[in-house]
């Protein structure tokens, strides 16, 4: 027999225990972690005695505000974002119209197009330093083909390097995107499409009246996804071009990984780490603030 | 929308599935390219079949099985792990409301935001107080914290479309709460849970930072690891580094393609739902 005692105990503590597993996983794993990189960030360690920390307070940051290298880092994880974010959405919202409308084999195509997706980075950037490939490879070779001068090759010139890394990283994330906005399109109730058309409204004014408020919540909250991957992105940046030539690709967790492990600073790659954390958060908090006023003027 | 001309929708669907397909089909033509045609002028665009004893090649000369082997632990284990770990808090975080509910959602959005490369440093002295370094056991630990919060969006999101009623019944016949998970949940939900075993195992299989810097050892090497050690290195030949990248590449193809509407139904759902 189960006493009312008994049910309040319940009922008060069962959510708890059921989230149990996953909170002191991430305290463990995740949030511990963070807050000895935290403590790393004012002190002066070197990766070669990790466990003899000198308490320097906020010189970490300062010099890294004094340091150019790390103020173009800041502004190439700014273009690099950006421009993933951009083009991500801009492709994969064009992929996704295109996946929406009927065609034949459109199933066959709908399932190729995500593939980039699937590919391991480790893979996606083997193939592209080959495909790059100043002599040998495709990429220099269509451009000559176009009649272009290609001789170099763009992952180690400073004025491509970027802009080679995109078409990589935008390769492999658009088709996220295109799929996640194609549900949404789907979403996307047909009597108002056609009561819009019967209107007589055009098909792009249907888009704008009818189909983008509605994919609007899915596209913002994809834009904020995209923004923290391309802020956190390593593998396939640091095995195209680990941050060079000179610097060209250098986004701020290339550079800390580079502090902490090719320069030895423990404390000024927490530093940044930091740095590149707080950004996040940031745009975060925005983004909530800008997606809650989007919906409530759409309501 | 009929408006676009047919012909010109067909050829835009064309060369977006050619930008797509074609890194793909280039690594496979790389692979069954002979040795004597890599290094032409002109590339050969099209597989030599008879070449394609590199594959073979591949496994006798480089310990491409071990990578493959430890891969396969890994991604297993971090597979097993998340997974076990995720299917009660995803029932509390849909049917539950509780004080700090919010807190726990934004926590699981939170860790989205910490890069790998981040958290090594304090991992491996985590897992150095533990003995862990250099073992698969790590991999599989660190995997997981980066899966699990992925994994509980994904089995919360069906468990949001499991209706109430259905439990009611086992309510009555005083089923406990662990048991409804168990018994009545768990089945119901299986597809999903299907899916996000597959996420969570190719998270683990291409994962490449921890696996770098967890693990020394060349016997505990993992298949991305042993890969990225190619990018850059020029004594192996090109074409068999690429057969090795296929055969890496390929089960993570087949089995995404499997899983894709799950993987947007629970980021539509996590995401937007919060």
């Amino acid at each position: 027999m189960k006493t009312s005692v008994d049910n309040f105990f319940k009922d008060q503590w069962l959510p708890y225990a059921f989230m149990a597993p996953v909170f002191l996983y991430l305290v463990l794993f995740d949030f511990i972690p963070l807050l000895n990189e935290l403590y790393l960030s004012f002190t002066s360690t070197s990766l070669l005695s990790p466990r003899q920390h000198t308490w320097v307070g906020l010189d970490n940051y300062r010099e890294l505000f004094r340091s150019s290298d790390f103020i173009h880092a800041i502004w190439i994880t700014t273009i690099y974002t950006l421009a993933c974010v951009a083009l991500a959405l801009g492709i994969g919202l064009g992929a996704a119209i295109l996946m929406d409308s009927p065609f034949v084999g459109r199933g066959v195509a709908r399932a190729l197009v995500t593939l980039p997706w699937a590919a391991p980075p480790v893979a996606v950037a083997l193939i592209f330093t080959w495909i790059y490939n100043a002599q040998y490879g495709v990429f220099n070779f269509a451009q000559k083909m176009l009649g272009f001068d290609a001789f170099e090759n763009w992952l180690d010139t400073p004025q491509r390097a970027l802009m080679a890394i995109l078409i990589a990283t935008i390769w492999q994330i658009f088709p996220f995107a295109s799929v996640v906005i194609l549900s949404a399109l789907q979403g996307v109730p047909k009597e108002l499409r056609e009561a819009a058309a019967i209107d007589g409204a055009g098909r792009f004014a249907i888009f704008r009246a009818v189909v983008w408020p509605t994919i609007l919540p899915t596209v913002m909250i994809l834009g904020l996804f995209i923004t923290i991957w391309s802020l956190r992105r390593f593998d396939l940046i640091w095995l195209l071009t680990q941050g060079g030539p000179i610097g060209a690709t250098n986004t701020l967790v290339i550079e800390l990984y580079r502090k902490a492990f090719v320069y030895r600073d423990l404390g000024a790659g927490a530093a940044v780490g930091m740095i590149g954390l707080a950004v996040a958060l940031v745009i975060t908090v925005i983004h909530a603030r800008v997606s809650s006023r989007l919906e409530a003027e759409n309501k | 929308m009929s408006a676009l001309p047919n012909a010109l929708r067909i050829t835009t669907v064309l060369a977006l599935l050619v930008l797509a397909g074609f890194p793909f089909y280039w690594m496979f033509v790389t692979s069954l390219t002979p040795s004597s045609q890599l290094f032409a002028s002109t590339p050969q665009f099209w597989p030599v079949w008879s070449e394609a004893g590199v594959y073979r090649e591949a496994f006798q000369k480089i310990p491409v099985a071990t990578w493959l082997l430890n891969s396969l632990i890994v991604a297993a284990g971090t597979t097993i792990l998340a997974l076990s770990i995720a299917l009660f808090p995803a029932y509390a975080l849909s049917r539950f409301k509780f004080a700090g509910k919010g807190v726990m959602g934004l926590s699981l959005f939170a860790t989205q935001m910490l890069p790998e490369a981040m958290l090594v440093v304090p991992l491996y002295a985590l897992f150095g107080q533990f003995n862990l370094l250099n073992t698969l056991t790590a991999l599989i630990l660190a995997n997981t914290a980066f899966t699990v919060p992925v994994v509980v969006w994904i089995l919360k999101g069906a468990i949001d479309g499991v209706p109430e009623e259905i439990e009611e019944a086992a309510r009555i016949d005083g089923c406990s709460p662990a048991g409804i998970v168990w018994r009545i949940i768990l089945p119901l939900i299986a597809p999903t849970l299907a899916a996000a075993s597959v996420i969570a195992f190719f998270h683990g299989w291409n994962e490449y930072v921890f696996a770098q810097t967890l693990v020394s050892s060349e016997s505990l090497r993992t298949a991305s690891v042993g890969l990225a050690g190619f990018v850059g290195e020029l004594s192996t030949p090109i074409h068999t580094v690429m057969s090795i990248a296929v055969i890496y590449t390929v089960p993570a193809i087949i089995f995404y393609l499997f899983v894709q509407k799950y993987v947007v139904g629970g980021m539509t759902a996590g995401g937007v739902k919060g």
